[in-house]
């Protein structure tokens, strides 16, 4: 009886917690619909994935390949890329991602990095 | 206490359970999703709450909540960090926020958005900010 009790005060606690937690703040600001991920920047992400240099060179110019490596510094071996997410805006369109591996003296991190496009083409990588 | 003693023994012992069952059920799982949030055991990537509150602050110039949510340094550097913000043009008004995404790894855990900014001078900016957060709290922006 005593044990139902607690439990049932227990339940309560919990139940009371899921209805005063808010999670995260209001956003005050608008938020743009996010949009399907664009398939050049699919192709990059697959490239850094499969560990393709060749690819990658085709892909993207030197300037954009020096922001990328600058984004994902020091991750020097990418097990993972994840796409997070894009949106779109006067036909410029950021596609978010997150590559996870592993740095030269072998710590496990994450990284993320955003492939900028105009159009079909990828211009430039924060 | 609490008018309790009143009570016959039965209930009061009932009662005394239900509000202490209340109690351990809403502190534990307070801690416990906070605990899990900032772990990162369950791979989580929703987004987190430092990171929105450190954004809004970054966008709202607030370089009090700043200091509060960014990387713990020394007063010299959080100084530095306050006059930055200060010192940044008073007339960027942020027009939308988007959350595109995030990972994490462990501890660590990375939230991108997507910002949309207006200056006054009617120059426009799309650009992307990428936190990187140890343990719940933002240690790096790009």
């Amino acid at each position: 009886m005593i044990l139902a009790t607690f439990l049932g005060g227990l339940v309560v606690g919990v139940a009371a917690y899921a209805i005063t937690d808010k999670g995260v703040d209001a956003n005050p600001y608008a938020s743009l619909p996010k949009v399907a991920e664009p398939a050049a920047a699919a192709d990059v992400a697959r490239a850094l994935e499969n560990d393709d240099p060749k690819a990658l060179s085709d892909q993207l110019d030197m300037t954009v390949l020096q922001q990328l490596q600058t984004a994902i510094d020091p991750l020097l071996d990418i097990r993972s890329i994840k796409f997070v997410g894009a949106v779109e805006k006067n036909g410029r369109v950021l596609a978010a991602y997150v590559a996870g591996g592993r740095t030269s003296d072998g710590t496990d991190i994450v990284r993320g990095f955003v492939l900028r496009l105009t159009g079909d083409q990828i211009v430039g990588v924060n | 206490m609490f008018g309790l003693n009143r009570l016959p023994p039965l209930v009061r012992t009932a009662t005394m359970m239900l509000l202490l069952g209340g109690l351990v059920g809403y502190v534990g799982t307070a801690f416990t999703t906070t605990f899990v949030a900032d772990s990162g055991i369950l791979g989580n990537s929703g987004e987190s709450n430092a990171a929105h509150k450190y954004m809004l602050a970054l966008l709202q110039r607030q370089s009090e909540s700043l200091s509060q949510l960014g990387p713990s340094g020394d007063v010299v550097s959080r100084a530095l960090q306050q006059q930055n913000v200060s010192q940044q043009p008073q007339d960027v008004k942020p027009l939308t926020v988007t959350y595109l995404g995030g990972a994490s790894s462990g501890r660590v855990s990375v939230q991108i958005y997507a910002v949309e900014i207006q200056a006054s001078g009617g120059q426009y900016q799309f650009l992307p900010f990428s936190l990187t957060l140890i343990g719940g709290r933002v240690q790096r922006v790009e």
